[in-house]
């Protein structure tokens, strides 16, 4: 009970940004909107971690993929000049 | 007809004539293959993630047309065999598309986002800040 209650403390409200803010697009185009979604090592930020619904992180990984096929968004950091 | 947007990244160092000409001739492709370009927007000169063919930087363009499955390899072709585009892509908006319906969705521009980081003019480093929010927020967890 006591572990349990401690555990609780430290759990914090997440909720899906883009179905807060309806006028939040996601886009392929948009890096900047897409860069807070990565880590920066490029890498898709779980759901777990961003909060986002099943439903808009489906959609925003095709976006980020879209936007790293045209050079808006990196693959990956370790190997840049 | 379906309604398509190519996003293509064309090389920094050309002319200015040498830009406007590539353009050109993608349009004209468009338009040879019974398509029909709706919009043609310039998105301006932006840093690449990584570099591609060498180069570091590049002239990104938005251009939205409809027209039909032959006439998107005949334009994938093209820009593959084109050595100012370095990169594009093709995305289906929608699957049926009326263009006498043109003039009305022609009056809704399409968004550019503006990214000043990104711009090369300010060009400053910034992308790391943003990386450092990404990294913040990972932490916190």
């Amino acid at each position: 009970m006591v572990l349990r209650r401690k555990r609780r403390t430290f759990q914090r409200r997440k909720v899906c940004r883009f179905c807060v803010d309806n006028e939040l697009q996601i886009d392929y185009k948009d890096g900047k909107t897409l860069r807070y979604f990565v880590t920066e090592r490029g890498k898709i930020v779980p759901r777990r971690i961003s909060g986002n619904c099943a439903k808009h992180q489906r959609v925003l990984t095709t976006a980020i993929k879209r936007a790293r096929q045209i050079a808006l968004l990196p693959y990956t950091t370790i190997h840049t000049v | 007809m379906r309604k398509y947007e190519t996003f293509f990244i064309i090389d920094p160092d050309l002319t200015e004539e040498a830009y406007n000409l590539a353009g050109e001739k993608l349009k004209g492709i468009v338009n040879g293959n019974g398509g029909v370009v709706l919009t043609y927007v310039p998105w301006g000169k932006k840093k690449l993630a990584y570099p591609v063919k060498k180069r570091t930087q590049g002239l990104y363009i938005l251009m939205e047309y409809c027209g039909g499955a032959a006439l998107v390899a005949e334009l994938e072709r093209n820009m593959r065999l084109d050595e100012r585009v370095l990169k594009f892509i093709t995305v289906k908006l929608e699957d049926r598309f009326d263009p006498e319906k043109e003039e009305v969705d022609e009056a809704v521009t399409p968004t550019v986002f503006d990214e000043d980081e990104d711009v090369v003019e300010s060009e400053t480093g910034a992308t790391d800040e943003y990386e450092a929010q990404a990294g913040a927020e990972l932490a916190e967890e």
